[in-house]
């Protein structure tokens, strides 16, 4: 190969069990919104020293089989538009071979520095926005009167479902709507680049089916299981082509997630959808502030700004209770609604 | 409903086992898990797919036993 010697981590006993915490919460977020628990363990593996490419790429290891166990989970559920999931699969797969590629070159071009200054960025950028989005439209939908239902179909997906293109029609059952493929591909072409950057293609997939395409929030996040499993795989082989899955990391995040991941998708079965959307908004504003606090600690290691190193502890660490918090955050809002909805319901099946 | 405790205990020990070999060979398996060549960048693939299946097992039988179970399935 090509590249630069990787450091793999030695996994200290503290790290392995931070691995199983995190990994357990990241499965709840995903299990329950379809994607995301990537965003919190890809940064946190960065925060423990690992270094940004192998953290994606451990990730997104671990992530195809807690996607088809979350996926066939909600599949039960009646959740999952498996149609929808394949087509945005298909152009989802081309986003990730793209976007590992972009990943790879960077790493050449920059370093371990630069890598992980890109993946920062990425992170800071889409979440910012898709999470501010997603923000007020739960406000919105939180207004009384008809015009604000909690899974209203937005005016662009009022728009997309109106564009009749003749031979790319489909009809997609579960999410009961009826597009051109051609609007599908962009936004898994979309999907795919992001899920090889910050390993969470979710933050653009389930977002993009809820408001481009009108799924429902129920149907999106499920189906972005679909998703997920399918790049996820494309992902996993193309970074261990490259020799730069961290096995260890991949198995103790699968021990923790496996578990949350099934508890989140039964918590789907509990709540409104708007809850759906509040838990995406809130981490994804949170872990926006946490990945933005690192951006100077990555930009002084590249020569380009100067602080003291105190400094640049204060904020990795200000970085990392950030993303304690997100967890913590997404994890409560999720076991809080399932208790309420236990209440609300006796658990029968 | 009857709970599925004898199904906990196999695909618990099962996912022991493979956890505990994990950590014995941690050396040995670093070094073929992060070659290139050949076939070996299939191994992580597999033992993603081995462990989630047989850990996935546990994980849905251990909520099962606890009585955590969805509300409803649509279908």
């Amino acid at each position: 190969m090509d590249e630069a010697p990787i450091q793999f981590i030695d996994l200290s006993g503290g790290n392995v069990v931070a691995l199983l915490v995190i990994g357990f919460l990241g499965g709840l977020i995903s299990g329950f919104i379809g994607s995301g628990g990537a965003f919190v363990l890809t940064p946190a593996m960065m925060s423990m020293g690992v270094p940004g490419v192998v953290a994606v790429a451990s990730n997104i290891c671990h992530k195809f089989p807690k996607a088809f166990v979350g996926a066939y989970k909600r599949y039960r559920f009646g959740h999952v538009d498996v149609k929808l999931g394949m087509v945005m699969a298909a152009s989802a797969a081309v986003g990730v071979w793209v976007g590992v590629d972009i990943q790879d070159r960077i790493r050449q071009l920059y370093g371990e520095a630069g890598s992980n200054l890109y993946v920062s960025l990425a992170f800071v950028i889409v979440l910012t926005i898709v999470g501010g989005f997603v923000l007020h439209d739960v406000l919105e939908s939180r207004r009384p009167g008809p015009a604000h239902a909690a899974d209203r179909v937005s005016r662009l997906a009022k728009w997309v479902q109106s564009v009749e293109i003749p031979g790319t029609m489909m009809h997609f059952e579960a999410a009961g709507v009826r597009v051109s493929a051609l609007f599908t591909l962009p936004l898994g072409f979309a999907t795919g680049m992001l899920a090889a950057t910050i390993a969470v293609g979710g933050f653009i997939g389930v977002p993009g089916m809820m408001y481009v395409l009108g799924a429902p929030a129920i149907v999106a996040s499920a189906t972005e299981l679909v998703i997920a499993f399918f790049m996820g795989l494309g992902g996993a082989i193309k970074y261990a082509l490259h020799g730069l899955v961290d096995i260890r990391l991949t198995l103790i995040l699968l021990a923790g997630s496996l578990f949350g991941v099934q508890l989140g998708a039964i918590g789907t079965t509990f709540v409104k959808p708007y809850v759906i959307k509040l838990v995406m908004a809130a981490i994804m504003l949170i872990v926006a502030v946490s990945r933005a606090l690192v951006v100077p600690v990555y930009l002084r290691q590249l020569g380009k700004v100067e602080f003291s190193r105190e400094a640049a502890t204060f904020l990795t660490y200000a970085s990392l209770a950030f993303l304690v918090l997100a967890l913590c955050v997404g994890g409560a809002i999720i076991v809080g609604a399932m208790v309420r909805g236990y209440g609300a319901a006796p658990a029968r099946l | 409903m009857r709970k599925p405790y004898l199904k906990l205990c196999v695909s618990g020990m099962a996912s022991c086992a493979l956890y505990i070999l994990l950590y014995v060979y941690e050396r040995e398996i670093m070094t073929a898990f992060t070659r290139t060549d050949g076939a070996y960048p299939l191994l992580p693939v597999i033992a993603a797919l081995v462990f989630s299946f047989v850990h996935g097992a546990f994980a849905a039988y251990f909520w099962d036993v606890l009585g955590i179970t969805a509300r409803r399935e649509r279908g």
